[in-house]
């Protein structure tokens, strides 16, 4: 499979249809983000995530895509997408942080056991080049918590948040964490010099922010050192979402997540209502 | 927010929002009222105490 997804980015690469890719290389082993310029680079260490398949190497392409095809002034720019840099890819659009004629997808589906591993919503992107389609994962974990009470809920969340260090790294290594100003890091918001910052602020903060814009990968919970289970707080916080203002995350449209919306255009007063 | 505390394990009635104009002062006077005697009748913020205090008490 990982053949017939390198020959496909290095005929992208040789027509002219994009200047970069944005994929995954394997470089003695560890696997990282890499922007590949040219279809000899593929040759060497091209990476699905795993040896020949989309394996749990994941990093959220769909945010290095946003820098890469900001370093260019006009060219394409391809990128490697499973399910959910897809949803990722939608979601940025949304905001207005890309511009769509500047994004080609090159689409993996997602082997079954990774989609278990992730509780993921949808393992495969609407049109991909290699992989099969599996089906996607219900959601178990945040029923797991409304199972409890009150009471176990406080004492399940007070436990987790207070294994915290702060490293920012859920923030860090989110697909659609963008702003150039983060409220975690504001002092008169949340009080910077404490380990574990401030219980339940800084989480709960966090789980406000990802209103709207959370697409579910499970890369933050993935990422944590202390392996707090964050995207269970954000899954609720999508079906809040959903309920209230019927907006799901992550699909195609320019439909605005209800949390991007100013209120009036600029200039509008009551006088000239 | 009200759904987001519940599911933390805050008692959502903690969290009251409403709108009151700057010219509605009685009603202002009455809805702050209300609101602080509602938090009075449900005690400390486990928060403050901490839950596993709460259940050893
Ligand atoms: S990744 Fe984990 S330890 Fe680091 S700031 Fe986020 S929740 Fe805290
Ligand atoms: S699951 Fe975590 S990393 Fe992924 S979009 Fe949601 S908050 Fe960001």
């Amino acid at each position: 499979m990982i053949d017939q997804v390198r020959d496909h980015v290095k005929g992208l690469l040789d027509d002219g249809k994009i200047v970069a890719f944005v994929g995954l290389k394997d470089q003695g082993g560890n696997v990282s983000p890499h922007v590949y310029t040219n279809s000899d680079d593929l040759n060497n260490g091209f990476s699905l995530g795993d040896l020949n398949t989309p394996g749990d190497a994941r990093y959220p392409l769909a945010r290095i895509a946003m820098t890469a095809v900001s370093q260019d002034e006009k060219g394409a720019v391809g990128v490697l997408v499973r399910g959910c840099d897809e949803r990722a890819l939608y979601e940025l659009l949304r905001w207005n942080q890309l511009d769509a004629e500047r994004i080609v997808k090159v689409g993996i589906a997602c082997p079954a056991e990774l989609a278990q591993a992730h509780e993921c919503r949808k393992p495969f992107p609407d049109e991909y080049v290699a992989g099969e389609k599996t089906d996607p994962v219900a959601n178990a974990s945040v029923d797991e918590i409304m199972g409890k009470d009150l009471l176990g809920r406080l004492d399940y969340w007070k436990t987790e948040f207070d294994k915290c260090i702060k490293c920012y790294g859920c923030r860090d290594v989110c697909p659609v964490c963008f702003c150039n100003v983060c409220t975690l890091e504001e002092d008169s918001l949340i009080r910077t010099g404490d380990i574990p910052p401030e219980n339940p602020m800084f989480h709960l903060t966090r789980a406000v922010h990802m209103a709207g814009r959370c697409i579910d990968c499970n890369l933050c919970t993935e990422v944590c050192p202390a392996e707090i289970p964050l995207r269970t707080l954000y899954k609720k916080v999508a079906e809040i979402v959903k309920d209230e203002f019927e907006y799901v995350t992550g699909e195609p449209g320019d439909r605005k997540s209800p949390l991007n919306i100013l209120g009036p255009d600029p200039g509008h007063t009551a006088a000239n209502d | 927010m009200k759904q987001l505390l519940a599911f933390s394990g805050i008692e959502p009635e903690r969290l009251e929002l409403k709108w009151v104009s700057s010219a509605e002062g009685p009603r202002f006077a009455h809805v702050v009222t209300d609101f602080v005697e509602r938090i009075r009748g449900l005690g400390p913020s486990p928060l403050r105490t901490g839950a596993s205090a709460r259940k050893a008490g």
